[in-house]
């Protein structure tokens, strides 16, 4: 029996992608990224509303994220890649970690401790990689030379242009149902409101936690080689998940076992 | 559904925008003097002295909390009142930017062990032997810690001794133990002006803030300053009149001639080092080890400690010696010892006290009772147990000095 992608998590992705690029596009107008942490602040101590445009930029851009990995596992379910050419299957595989840099750089521009730490550790990251290390760090992150200001355009442009591409190309946004948008709006607010997203103040710095999904990676970190840990470690999934439209059987038991390792190290590093 | 998410977003709408009425908002973002983000300066308008002021140093990096919050309860969130106490002074004002290497020596000090009373209060009641050395027991942190660890000693040190050591929560305890310890502010707090509502923090320690503890055994910090225990009787009177002072304990004390460091202005830090008083990362096991200054590091001795460290207010002013003062910043002469008198032959053995201390407290048959039908404070837990402690002692006289021998040199010996 074949199973089939439930349509609400798939709408509720789509949805809840569209409500992080609105509330984002608020933001912008208050934020400076040449004062990331004063105007972060800002906006949540200054601005009007700015704290609840906020949270409600934030808790979208997870729910996005989080959608997005739950439609990946149906989709895998759905066996969807046999209908998919090597290409699209391939540039549907790239939304993920595009998805994830958008995240990330939006972790970055706030500018408080947990994310510039996480940026540097980025900016390493990325200058390992093999020739083009210095052109993905020029493009993405560059916090050394320039502060957040390429993590600003990066978060912008990829959020932006992921979003025209996926929805000109994967779904059509008429179709996008507007009880869909306030439902993920309104669980987006109710988790802000219970949930204030954190800034970290930088008077204690011994030990400082990245953003959750990038825990497990700062945990590995401890223990193997940059290049392994840093490098070769994150991009194994995604070899995974592009490699199992040929391969289910072995892609997906990688994929399995990568996540379990994930989970464990996550946890291991939310527990420090 | 629709209907319902409907009401449910009306509902979240109203919710949030009575909450946007509601909160306070502040007019900009607040930094300090270096540009760090320091939003408790909007409600919180304190001031600290200079070296601590708002402007420069902000709220958080003492008090902890979340310096980047406007909202009352999320900016309170893991809120320091006492940054000084040592259970959080590695966070505070030993963080890396401020006095890193600090707490750590002071967490090893006398003053924060009290080794040496729990050791030598273990040894005289027979508990552990009279050679033992230091034990990790013997030291305040690890009593704190350690409930399990009981003894007829520690019980007693727990109950009468307990409130005369660095990790003794300031305030936890009513009466005159509410002004007591408080970690680093035991000794550098003192109080600042009405309308700057904080106090100050101060290298200048004023006498007080010592003798809020050295007032017992040795009575060191009220005979310095012309104060004689006086047994009253259990009442005030003197002469037929209200002539005794009291304490803030209740002790009674009547005036005596005071020392003439006292009479020249000087207090304890003038001659007490950093080291001596906050510890140097050395354990000692007690405070004759720990002291290095002496009479003749500044009469003498060229303002050289036995250890050689150099006694700040010490100053050579041509061919003889000044000392100026911490608190006011006067000079005083320093005398050397008299050639005569104390360089003699007959006098080689005599300790300055043995000479110059004209009057010390002696307090004889000192006398301990436990009733066990009754219960009294851990003054390290705060918790009531079974067992009252009482002191009494025979007698208080004020005295010329007993003299006695120890190792070469003949010292004053105080009862206390």
């Amino acid at each position: 029996m074949s199973y089939l992608p439930r349509p609400w998590v798939s709408w509720g992705a789509g949805a809840a992608f569209l409500l992080a690029l609105i509330s984002g596009l608020i933001l912008s107008y208050p934020y400076r990224e040449e004062l990331p942490l004063i105007s972060t602040v800002g906006i949540e101590g200054v601005v009007p509303l700015g704290e609840v445009f906020r949270a409600l930029h934030y808790f979208s851009g997870e729910l996005a994220f989080l959608l997005l990995f739950w439609h990946t596992g149906e989709a895998l379910l759905s066996r969807a890649y046999e209908r998919r050419d090597v290409l699209s299957w391939t540039a549907l595989v790239a939304t993920y970690p595009l998805l994830l840099l958008a995240l990330f750089t939006g972790y970055i521009i706030r500018g408080d401790e947990t994310g510039l730490s996480a940026g540097r550790i980025a900016e390493h990251l990325a200058l390992k990689v093999p020739f083009l290390g210095w052109l993905i760090n020029r493009l993405f992150f560059a916090l050394a030379e320039e502060g957040v200001h390429r993590a600003y355009l990066a978060h912008i442009f990829v959020s932006v242009g992921l979003f025209l591409g996926l929805s000109t190309w994967h779904f059509r946004l008429r179709r996008l149902k507007l009880e869909d948008l306030a439902l993920w709006a309104i669980l987006a607010l109710a988790l802000g409101i219970l949930f204030p997203p954190g800034l970290e103040a930088p008077p204690f710095p011994t030990h400082i936690k990245g953003p959750w999904f990038f825990l497990g990676i700062q945990e590995a970190l401890r223990h193997a080689p940059p290049y392994l840990a840093g490098l070769i470690f994150p991009a194994l999934p995604l070899f995974s998940l592009w490699a199992y439209k040929w391969r289910p059987r072995a892609a997906g038991l990688s994929l399995i076992l990568w996540h379990v390792a994930y989970f464990l190290l996550l946890l291991k590093g939310a527990l420090r | 559904m629709r209907r319902g998410l409907f009401v449910l977003a009306v509902v979240l709408v109203f919710f949030v925008l009575a909450r946007e009425l509601w909160r306070k908002r502040a007019p900009r973002v607040f930094t300090t003097t270096s540009g760090r983000v320091e939003m408790c300066l909007f409600c919180h308008k304190e001031q600290p002295e200079k070296v601590h002021g708002r402007e420069v140093v902000g709220c958080s990096p003492c008090h902890r909390g979340d310096p980047l919050r406007v909202d009352k309860n999320l900016a309170h969130r893991g809120l320091v009142k006492n940054p000084g106490d040592l259970r959080v002074a590695d966070k505070t004002c030993g963080s890396p930017a401020c006095h890193p290497e600090i707490p750590g020596h002071v967490k090893k000090s006398l003053m924060a062990t009290n080794r040496g009373i729990i050791n030598t209060l273990r040894r005289y009641w027979g508990e552990i032997p009279a050679g033992e050395g230091i034990r990790a027991e013997d030291d305040v942190a690890y009593l704190l810690t350690h409930e399990e660890l009981k003894s007829p000693a520690l019980d007693y040190y727990r109950k009468l001794c307990g409130s005369c050591h660095l990790w003794f929560e300031k305030g936890k305890f009513p009466g005159f133990l509410a002004e007591k310890g408080g970690g680093c502010v035991a000794c550098h707090l003192v109080p600042g002006p009405k309308e700057a509502k904080h106090p100050r923090l101060t290298r200048k320690i004023p006498l007080e803030n010592c003798v809020r503890c050295h007032n017992r055994s040795g009575r060191i910090g009220l005979t310095y300053q012309g104060l004689y225990e006086d047994e009253g009787y259990g009442t005030p009177y003197l002469g037929g009149d209200f002539g005794e002072e009291t304490l803030v304990d209740g002790r009674f004390v009547r005036r005596i001639p005071p020392d003439v460091h006292y009479k020249a202005g000087l207090v304890c830090v003038d001659c007490h080092l950093k080291e001596e008083t906050m510890g140097e990362g050395k354990v000692y096991a007690h405070f004759e080890e720990s002291v290095e200054v002496s009479c003749v590091s500044c009469h003498g001795g060229g303002g050289k400690t036995r250890r050689g460290r150099t006694i700040p207010g010490v100053k050579k002013e041509g061919t003889s010696f000044v000392f100026v003062d911490k608190l006011k910043g006067k000079k005083h002469p320093l005398k050397p010892p008299h050639p005569v008198k104390c360089r003699h032959q007959v006098h080689r053995r005599l300790s300055c006290q043995a000479c110059h201390a004209s009057r010390v407290p002696q307090c004889f048959g000192c006398h301990v009772r436990r009733d066990p039908r009754e219960r009294q404070q851990d003054k390290l837990t705060g918790k009531k147990t079974p067992g009252l402690w009482e002191e009494f002692k025979s007698y208080q006289r004020l005295e010329t000095p007993t003299l006695g021998v120890k190792g070469n040199e003949v010292m004053i010996l105080v009862p206390g």
